[in-house]
């Protein structure tokens, strides 16, 4: 028996908030009871069955939304367990609060992808837009747990005012990289833009590429072999899959402290100097 | 019963619930593991005296680590939970947090106390954490770079007290037959065996004839006393020589308890060994009993 699979028919004419559809959700629900299920497209109603062909049964192998498009947002939003499949892209607020689980995207994602998550891994194949793990507008704090996995490159103020929790971009990254970050750890093995680490207060910012220009608040603390990075590989050896990806780390670091201008606690640490 | 000459007395230990945690401590190399061990373990061989009873379980390959060096397990038994924190968090923190290179984890699953979550304010407001894989570290500045401990250990109920005396015809011959006691136990996991290399020569009863005192010597088995006393020692015992024994379950106290008297036995009546006895309080006081028959049949 197959997983239970959502096959867009066409991609609508506005975005729809794919949040009701999510494994522990649908868990005791039969098909033609998530046939019926109401979504919001634009400032309508649609049912799950006008814009989804509906097949197979197997929930224990997750969901899976095939010809996925950048109109469904919120996919897997506030999931507390299970896996979700996207075949293609999704748009924005993907994972938004995650409590568990897995979302895993083989194509890109829209912006706020798991702002506010507290636990479980979302694993983007290709790129992430802007704001991923940050705080939603007004928000005080971003993503609070769990992992995101960036095959990609990301988009602008990855990880914005980040809590906790561990984001992974094999790629590159925006401008203003854990900007206002108050804890957690961010690995970027590309190239970061302008201001990494604007005002950030706490975390880690592990970056294998040096800025082309850091900033003036962020002071160097010479070169250290830390062994939290030691544990950190061994976690990623565990995770396994594309965690896999970001091993080995360097031994050696580079530590620059700051920002300076709100308290200076956080770090940014360069695995290579040029 | 006799094993190769050697009486094993019809008689049981009497072992009582403690609390214990296992912490991994880890170095650049296992000489300066075995320096933080060894000082954190030190003056612990008594929970009458020292507050705890702790020993070093077994040593660890760098990949049996949680940061891949090589580091040692080391085992706490205190008889309490308040007790068992207190004395963690000492001894991590004037042992462990103070020896070069060196970092602290946890052990074992259980009930969490705390082991680096208030050991982090030596950094004095510099201190980072970070949560990996569920588990949060501190990495505390110290002049050698940072000292790495995780933020709890857990805490599980252990038997601690369980223990035989090897009766012999002198102090070498008892001392040779507890060596090769402890080279056999030290084998086994989740047991330590607390006494200085293990071996206890004060023997103690309940009471004393001085009211301050709570134990006192065990005359029964005082071979200078045997003229004087209610003595347990026949006329060709010249040494008798006991190992205590804590352990996580009371499986542990047992196995290491067979894998001892079994070397002890070795030694035979041919090394000078008499018999095998072990202390108790007419089983009134422990909610443990290891009958030396059952450990060995």
């Amino acid at each position: 028996m197959s997983a239970l699979t959502f096959t867009l028919r066409q991609p609508p004419a506005q975005t729809v908030d794919l949040s009701p559809l999510t494994p522990d959700k649908l868990a005791v629900k039969s098909r033609e009871e998530i046939a019926r299920i109401e979504l919001t497209c634009g400032n309508r109603k649609l049912r799950v069955a006008e814009l989804f062909d509906i097949s197979g049964e197997d929930r224990s192998e997750g969901m899976v939304f095939r010809a996925s498009s950048d109109r469904l947002t919120y996919v897997g939003a506030r999931m507390e367990g299970g896996t979700i499949t996207v075949e293609g892209d999704c748009g924005s607020y993907a994972g938004l609060g995650l409590r568990g689980g897995r979302i895993v995207v083989h194509g890109s994602v829209g912006a706020f992808a798991g702002s506010g998550m507290r636990a479980g891994t979302i694993e983007v194949r290709a790129n992430a837009g802007d704001f991923a793990g940050a705080a939603l507008p007004g928000d005080k704090q971003g993503m609070r747990g769990g992992s995101i996995v960036i095959g990609g490159s990301a988009g602008d103020r990855l990880g914005d005012r980040m809590r906790r929790g561990i984001i992974l971009v094999r790629g590159d990254a925006g401008a203003f990289c854990g900007s206002r970050m108050l804890a957690g750890t961010i690995l970027v093995s590309g190239r970061v833009g302008e201001s990494p680490g604007f005002a950030l207060k706490h975390g880690t910012l592990l970056l294998a590429h040096a800025p082309a220009e850091l900033p003036a608040t962020f002071q160097d603390c010479g070169e250290h072999a830390l062994l939290f990075l030691t544990l950190l590989e061994k976690h990623f050896q565990r995770e396994g899959g594309s965690f896999h990806d970001f091993v080995p780390l360097a031994p050696r670091v580079r530590r620059y402290c700051g920002d300076l201008a709100t308290g200076g606690k956080g770090e940014i640490l360069l695995t290579r100097t040029a | 019963m006799i094993v190769n000459g050697v009486t094993i007395e019809d008689t049981f230990a009497e072992a009582f619930g403690m609390r214990a945690t296992r912490i991994l401590v880890t170095a650049l190399n296992l000489k300066w593991a075995y320096h933080a061990a060894r000082t954190m373990t030190g003056l612990a061989t008594s929970v009458i005296g020292c507050g705890c009873e702790a020993g070093i379980e077994r040593e660890l390959a760098p990949e049996d680590t949680p940061d891949g060096r090589p580091g040692l397990s080391v085992l706490l038994f205190a008889v309490s939970s308040k007790e068992l924190a207190k004395q963690v968090e000492r001894r991590v923190g004037q042992c462990v947090l103070t020896s070069p290179t060196s970092a602290a984890y946890s052990g074992i699953d259980g009930e969490p106390i705390n082991l680096g979550r208030n050991l982090r304010f030596f950094g004095d407001g510099y201190q980072m954490s970070k949560v990996i894989g569920g588990k949060r570290y501190w990495r505390v500045p110290v002049m050698d770079g940072e000292f790495l401990c995780e933020e709890t250990t857990g805490m599980v109920r252990a038997v601690g007290g369980g223990n035989f005396l090897v009766l012999a015809t002198g102090q070498v011959q008892a001392l040779t037959a507890c060596e090769a006691a402890i080279e056999a136990m030290s084998k086994v996991p989740g047991a330590i065996m607390p006494f200085p290399g293990g071996i206890v020569r004060s023997g103690s009863k309940v009471g004393s004839k001085y009211r301050t005192l709570s134990a006192s010597t065990n005359d029964a088995y005082c071979p200078t006393l045997r003229g004087a006393v209610d003595s347990a020692l026949s006329s060709e015992v010249g040494a008798v020589l006991e190992i205590v024994i804590d352990g996580l379950t009371g499986a542990d106290v047992r196995n290491a308890m067979r894998a001892g008297i079994t070397a002890v036995c070795a030694v035979g009546a041919a090394g000078g060994i008499r018999s095998v006895s072990a202390g108790n309080y007419g089983g009134k006081l422990g909610q443990f009993h290891f009958p030396l028959r059952d450990v060995m049949a």
